[in-house]
């Protein structure tokens, strides 16, 4: 996969980031109790910090758009998708289906995430990774997780 | 005096347990591991290990978990000085001297001398923890919450010295760090905050999620974006034994660089790579002739791997006493400590003298072993660097979904160490390090409380944090080591730092 030949300022997504989250938490910080200084809720120190955080996104917003900060690294898709969904897949599959299948399903798909790997190799070591873990993890240290589907 | 050879004496008692002992020296050989690998930091590492340790108790957890960062310091400067990639930041300068020397046949020489240095340092880091703890703690105790308060935020503004790039996005990262420390249930009042209304985040966002995202997995995917051209054709060892004449002239840069490191792995804002860099500079600077440096100078290797050593060990002391995190690794023990039911602070040496002594009773020990652990088998390490990463990174991968599985069985965390990852790349790629957002996190609960306890006991008056002569005095540090960075030498010289790392 190429190399996404998309560039932007660091400040300013560094402040939509920042903003944007501080907004998400705004939004529930919205529904506790703020209090006062004397008798502070729940929502007191939360909020403050959502504030400033919102303040300091904004801020960077405002840099980036005035000066144009440096630019953004390029991001390459292939790596990150493939080893979140590599991750992702063995959460759901780990109660589900077994620690063995979650391994085996696990490694295949981070196999994508680069061009160095060779499929066979990357199986066998799936395989190897199973026994290991299922002998260290399961039969060793007892984490209780099942084996098989 | 006799007090602290008593206590050290309990301590030797405690970590010469054969169990102890065993987990002393998987820490050990992990931290050299970990060290001899490039592109996995004691960060991930440690974090990685941290429910495998939940079996244990607290004790050997804590033993084996310094027992990895410590042996890291070692183990990086192993691939510096052989192939010329410092398997730690700690070890950049190392490279420089170190593979010239390597280069012409001696190897042996500068790895024994980093090896002997990085011993005698980390026996003299420990030997301040043991002196300087103690008092120390004594005079946190008398702490109230604003004071602790006001610690807290000289600790954080200290992450920001710590920071790599902008000044202003590392505060802003704090910030975040500290939101997201507010999410679960509120001490106080029992109300769940910002748990999106799931019942898995009542208990507050996994740590061990959070950390083995934003710096294990993100890590993976920003090196699988770098073509890997590790080719590994490392110089030959002869001998080990370096010459007396070498040991004489490398005798004084270890002492330099051991006094260097203590005094930066206790400050605030201190930390293991920021001691070797300044270790390194201060040799260059009091040598007759530093026009040797960069060419196989004995001293540009010994001063920097004492510098990182005894900082390493020194980086304990504002833990251990106060419950003040120094950099991302202390802040991760922190979260070890609790998961552990343990609270960091002044109380943990008069509670939990056994932890305390044996604790550093482990370290000399430690120390002791990591010497043996790299010199004679010093071939074992380097054939662990042809192992490619094309089938590293998928084990990687494997061991940490595993990990975070099994510290609540829960697939959410998986899914959370999903999201982590997601925001530690997007950061990455900003420029932004995660390092402030971790000490944010881990602080944020206990900034709340002492502020909330503060203002109370206060009738709130806000005023209270200006009153207090102890609370006075360590914002008014704070603001001197906020304005300090904006110097323009200071300036100059975080970008030195920073630029070879």
């Amino acid at each position: 996969m190429k190399p996404l030949a998309w560039r932007g300022n660091v400040d300013f997504f560094s402040g939509v980031l920042l903003s944007g989250i501080a907004i998400f938490a705004l939004f529930y910080i919205r529904t506790l109790e703020i209090g006062t200084v004397l008798q502070m809720g729940s929502g007191y120190f939360p909020l403050g910090l959502a504030l400033i955080l919102l303040g300091m996104g904004l801020v960077l917003i405002v840099k980036g758009v005035l000066s144009g900060g440096s630019a953004v690294d390029t991001i390459y898709l292939r790596p990150l998708f493939f080893v979140l969904l590599s991750f992702a897949l063995f959460g759901v599959l780990v109660e589900r289906a077994g620690l063995i299948c979650a391994i085996l399903a696990q490694v295949v798909v981070a196999h994508f995430g680069s061009r160095e790997t060779r499929l066979l190799e990357s199986i066998v070591l799936a395989a190897v990774l199973a026994a290991v873990s299922s002998v260290l993890f399961v039969w060793i240290l007892k984490i209780p997780v099942s084996l098989l589907p | 005096m006799m007090d602290i050879f008593a206590s050290l004496a309990h301590g030797f008692a405690v970590a010469a347990t054969p169990t102890n002992l065993l987990f002393c020296l998987i820490g050990t050989v992990c931290g050299t591991l970990i060290g001899v690998l490039p592109g996995l930091g004691p960060v991930a590492t440690i974090s990685l290990l941290l429910p495998v340790t939940f079996a244990l108790n607290p004790i050997s957890a804590i033993i084996m978990l310094a027992g990895i960062y410590y042996g890291a310091q070692y183990g990086g400067s192993t691939t510096a000085i052989l192939v010329n990639i410092p398997g730690e930041s700690t070890s950049v300068v190392t490279a420089i001297d170190g593979y010239k020397m390597a280069q012409q046949g001696r190897a042996g020489e500068a790895l024994a001398v980093a090896a002997i240095g990085s011993f005698i340092a980390g026996c003299i880091g420990t030997l301040v923890i043991a002196m300087a703890g103690p008092p120390l703690a004594l005079m946190t105790q008398k702490f109230a919450s604003p004071d602790y308060f006001s610690l807290m935020v000289l600790g954080l503004i200290s992450a920001v010295v710590l920071a790599n790039g902008s000044m202003f996005q590392a505060i802003a990262m704090i910030f975040l760090g500290l939101l997201l420390g507010m999410v679960g249930m509120d001490i106080n009042t029992g109300q769940p905050r910002m748990t999106l209304g799931l019942i898995e985040l009542s208990d507050g966002i996994n740590f061990v999620a959070l950390v083995m995202g934003l710096f294990g997995i993100a890590e993976v995917i920003a090196n699988l974006e770098q073509v890997s051209d590790r080719v590994v054709n490392h110089s030959r060892i002869n001998s080990i034994w370096p010459s007396m004449k070498v040991l004489r002239g490398a005798w004084a840069s270890v002492m330099r660089g051991t006094f260097i490191g203590t005094i930066f792995g206790i400050l605030p804002g201190g930390g293991a790579t920021i001691a070797a860099f300044s270790a390194y500079a201060l040799e260059k600077r009091v040598a007759k002739d530093p026009s040797r440096f960069g060419n196989g100078a004995v001293e540009g290797v010994a001063g920097p791997e004492s510098a990182n050593n005894a900082a390493a060990q020194t980086s304990f002391v504002p833990l251990l006493t106060m419950g003040i995190p120094t950099s991302a690794t202390m802040a991760l023990m922190i979260g070890a400590l609790t998961l552990h039911g343990i609270a960091p602070g002044p109380m943990v040496i008069s509670r939990q003298p056994d932890l305390f002594w044996g604790l550093i009773a482990s370290m000399f020990i430690g120390n002791l072993m990591l010497v043996i652990i790299n010199l004679p088998m010093i071939g074992i390490w380097v054939k662990l660097l042809s192992v490619p990463y094309r089938l590293l990174y998928l084990i990687i991968l494997v061991i940490c979904a595993i990990g975070v599985f099994s510290v609540n069985n829960s697939a959410f965390d998986i899914y959370m160490t999903v999201g982590f990852t997601l925001l530690g790349y997007i950061l990455r790629k900003l420029n932004a390090e995660p390092a402030p957002l971790l000490m944010g996190f881990v602080l944020g609960p206990m900034l709340e409380e002492n502020f909330r306890r503060s203002l109370i006991t206060a009738h709130g008056n806000a005023m209270v944090f200006f009153e207090r002569p102890i609370s006075l005095v360590l914002l008014i540090m704070s603001a001197a080591l906020l304005l300090s960075i904006a110097v323009p030498s200071i300036v100059r010289w975080r970008g030195e730092v920073f630029k070879e790392t």
